[in-house]
């Protein structure tokens, strides 16, 4: 008797085998940006993994915290590794989310019935970046700690809430220790519960409705045609454990090659040293906040930016909504110009703010 | 009646007792002190409190005058002036009456005592006494400036210049040549002449001119050089007060002096020096050329025109600042052996150092972090710092363990670098190992794939879609 065996006489797993056998994955042309899903969920269990194991030894102090990460990667055996890993990893993670998102938005996936999937993968996206922001101070270092007084001096301009976020995230009016506990606890608990719960419910409603098609394969489909299909076990497993020891390879090679450097120490009376910027995700942003005048009519320049900016995360979180083309099964050409004017806008000013000076 | 003023002046405004007790000590006149009991009853026009309500003739005519040489002043009196700022008027220094708008009863110079008598422009030695009327008056100067000293005029006729100004030499600097006499700013104003930048354009004004310095001579006789100036351009000094906006950097009256300015006597030169350089001169004091260096510091290092010193000054041989004494060629010579042997030492500590920091910044740009070693070269950094102010002992012996513990220390960082080193190697060769280990296992799935693909499309037809 096998494991499985014990386990079915005492759970009844038919449910289950039935589920595995069944399921199958719609096969054409465009089916490559399946992958991009499961590489994005692998690299977030990577960043579990690593995280809790960065979490045995980091004090999140201001008097500690550098230190504490000084000796993950010098005494702690493979510390250097896991905490290389951890930091490339988050990277990663977040440019395949941003793929994810892009190849989601133009093959029209979010359409009824998946609008649900769309809205929970957004919020994940937003919840990413919040990982990226609040991580990327935890090691207390330089540029670290200016990034985030000027990430947090942003949220400080959002209209009426302004001050309020702002001394909400700092934990008081400037960066200081108890930022750095405040942005640990965020990092470590309260993110990882939504994203936990979000993760949860994306794969519940992807798994439930099966993966999306693009329309021209779905009118096909309808006009009598057939959609080929491949089974989910072991044929698409196989190639997403594929795909995903070629995503560790890769982090491995990052990690060994272009180790993250750890800087200097934060010191809150030192002068702002030259070329603080973020985190590469939120360079468009950054830059483009920068670019708007300090008065447009009589509204504040950067006020508006930030206002613009929310509009348009709401904007992206109804996307599937406010497609009723894509919802009733037609081509949608004025969203796929929107996706294309996004992506292009993003690579744009990413470029342009890592070479502004 | 000047008595009676000066008691109702104390009980004043402070700026009200402060303009009648100028006006009772200089001018003893009672309408000046019928002036300060007015502004006791809140009269607003006390001549040196608030001038711009007296109606003072002077600047109103002299600011007109086409003639420059007399207009200027009245120019530059009107803009920027300390004393104009504080309220003291052209009357307190040149005299005359300036409520008279006659111009002749106003450059009245009769009663040569009185204030009220024109004394026109002073020179010499009346400069001297007009500034020190108020600026060696402690009691007055409190209630301008209470921490300011009052000793200048006295430093003054202390000084090369006040001696030769004493002897009739009217070209000498009095505090005008420096100070300006309109116009006048605050030591601490940038713009100030005498402003730590400013000085020594200041002092070339007169020290570079050499028609102006000809016939002046040097206490051996010689003629007084010009090239000071010149000279203090290519020093170290100048560098770091203008270059390094360095404040307290020296310039001409850190080491001469300012008002009591004179050449420091020889055997007081590494007293000057050591008032910053506190440690070279202590190690100086115990050093076997201090009795036999006339110009202490200077034999080395110059006056004006001191150099970024390095360790190539420390040789018997050219480049060296040894040889006119010693000679490296004779083997006899123990001093051009001692300086052979620290030159030699602080040599290899150096090379050790820069080695050191190769590697770990080989090590560091690799990844592995280095900042205990990186600390730890520092401190070896600072063991050669302190070899070279030991150094100024002349004495091997004191030298040479403060260099070996540098030593050791490199010793110690390139041991950790080294175990950097083959910890990247380590790194690189796990990194092959797994990457071999992944690439075998992608392949093997791969043909997996492949072949459960084949399988799959043997049993033919694949279900259709649900859509």
């Amino acid at each position: 008797m096998t494991v499985i065996d014990w386990i079915d006489q005492r759970l009844d797993l038919s449910e289950v085998r039935h589920f595995v056998a069944e399921k199958g994955v719609p096969v054409h042309t465009q089916k490559v940006w399946y992958y991009l899903g499961g590489m994005t969920l692998f690299l977030f269990g990577v960043q579990v993994c690593t995280g809790i194991l960065l979490l045995l030894y980091y004090r999140p102090s201001s008097g500690e915290a550098y230190e504490s990460v000084q000796f993950i990667v010098t005494q702690i055996p493979f510390g250097w590794l896991i905490r290389n890993v951890h930091s490339w990893s988050a990277n990663l993670l977040i440019g395949l989310a941003f793929a994810h998102f892009f190849s989601v938005f133009f093959l029209k996936s979010y359409r009824k019935p998946r609008e649900l999937t769309w809205v929970s993968g957004m919020l994940l996206l937003f919840l990413m970046l919040g990982f990226g922001f609040s991580g990327y101070l935890l090691p207390w270092n330089e540029l670290a700690f200016f990034a985030t007084k000027v990430g947090t001096g942003i949220a400080g301009v959002v209209p009426v809430i302004g001050h309020f976020m702002l001394r909400l995230l700092r934990g008081g009016d400037d960066v200081t220790g108890a930022t750095l506990s405040r942005f640990y606890g965020i990092h470590v608990a309260i993110l990882p519960a939504i994203a936990t719960a979000l993760v949860a419910l994306h794969l519940l409603l992807v798994q439930r409705q099966g993966m999306s098609v693009p329309i021209a394969v779905e009118k096909k489909a309808a006009n009598g045609g057939t959609v080929p299909q491949m089974p989910f076990f072991p044929n698409y497993i196989l190639r997403d454990v594929l795909a995903w020891y070629i995503v560790i390879a890769v982090l491995a090679a990052l990690a060994a090659f272009y180790p993250w450097e750890l800087g200097k120490k934060a010191d809150p009376f030192a002068v702002v040293p030259p070329g603080i910027r973020p985190e590469w995700y939120f360079l468009a942003t950054f830059h483009t906040l920068k670019l708007i005048p300090s008065h447009v009519l009589m509204f504040e320049g950067e006020r508006l930016g930030v206002l613009a900016f929310g509009v348009a995360a709401v904007f992206l979180v109804l996307v599937p909504f406010l497609d009723r083309r894509a919802s009733r099964g037609e081509p949608s050409r004025a969203f796929t110009v929107i996706a294309t004017l996004a992506l292009v806008y993003l690579v744009t000013f990413t470029i342009i703010g890592h070479y502004a000076k | 009646m000047g008595s009676t003023g000066t008691e109702r002046c104390t009980r004043g405004t402070r700026r009200a007792r402060t303009a009648s007790f100028v006006h009772n000590r200089f001018c003893g006149l009672c309408g000046f002190c019928v002036l300060s009991v007015l502004s006791l009853l809140g009269w607003p026009a006390v001549a040196h409190a608030q001038p711009a309500s007296i109606p003072n003739s002077c600047v109103a005519c002299h600011s007109t005058l086409p003639d420059e040489r007399l207009a200027t002043p009245a120019k530059l009196f009107s803009g920027q002036d300390v004393h104009r700022d504080k309220g003291f008027e052209c009357v307190d220094c040149h005299g005359g009456n300036p409520t008279n708008a006659d111009k002749i009863r106003a450059h009245d110079v009769a009663g040569k005592e009185s204030a009220m008598a024109f004394r026109g422009k002073p020179s010499g030695r009346a400069v001297i006494a007009t500034c020190a009327r108020c600026h060696s008056d402690a009691e007055l100067m409190r209630t301008f400036a209470p921490k300011q000293r009052v000793d200048q005029a006295t430093e003054y006729a202390t000084s090369v210049h006040g001696r030769q100004l004493a002897a009739g030499d009217m070209k000498v600097a009095t505090c005008a040549s420096c100070h300006g006499a309109h116009g006048i700013r605050m030591v601490n104003d940038a713009k100030s002449p005498v402003f730590p930048t400013n000085v020594a354009g200041t002092c070339a004004t007169c020290h570079a001119d050499a028609q102006r310095m000809a016939g002046y001579k040097l206490p051996d006789g010689s003629d007084l050089p010009t090239h000071q100036f010149a000279d203090y351009q290519k020093s170290v000094h100048y560098a770091a007060l203008t270059k390094g906006n360095d404040l307290s950097a020296p310039t001409c009256n850190d080491c001469h002096g300012n008002h009591g300015a004179a050449p420091p006597g020889v055997g007081a030169i590494a007293n000057v020096c050591g008032t910053c350089h506190t440690v070279f001169a202590q190690k100086f004091a115990l050093s076997v050329h201090q009795p036999i260096f006339d110009k202490g510091c200077v034999e080395c290092h110059s006056n004006h025109a001191v150099l970024k010193p390095s360790d190539a000054m420390l040789a018997a041989s050219a480049p060296g600042v040894c040889q006119p004494c010693h000679s490296g060629e004779d083997k006899t010579d123990k001093g051009a052996a001692a300086a052979a042997s620290m030159r030699a030492e602080m040599e290899r500590l150096k090379a050790g150092i820069d080695r050191s920091g190769a590697l770990l910044l080989r090590v560091k740009n690799a990844g592995i972090e280095v900042s205990d070693q990186q600390l730890a070269l520092r401190e070896a950094s600072s063991r050669l710092t302190l070899a070279r102010t030991e150094m100024h002992r002349f004495d091997p012996t004191t030298v040479t363990p403060i260099l070996a513990d540098g030593m050791t220390m490199v010793g110690s960082v390139d041991e950790a670098g080294r175990k950097g080193v083959a910890e990247l190697r380590f790194r690189r060769r796990g990194l092959a190992a797994s990457l071999g280990a992944i690439l075998v296992f992608v392949v093997a799935l791969g043909l997996k794939v492949r072949q459960i693909d084949r399988r799959d499309h043997e049993r033919q037809p694949q279900p259709s879609a649900h859509v």
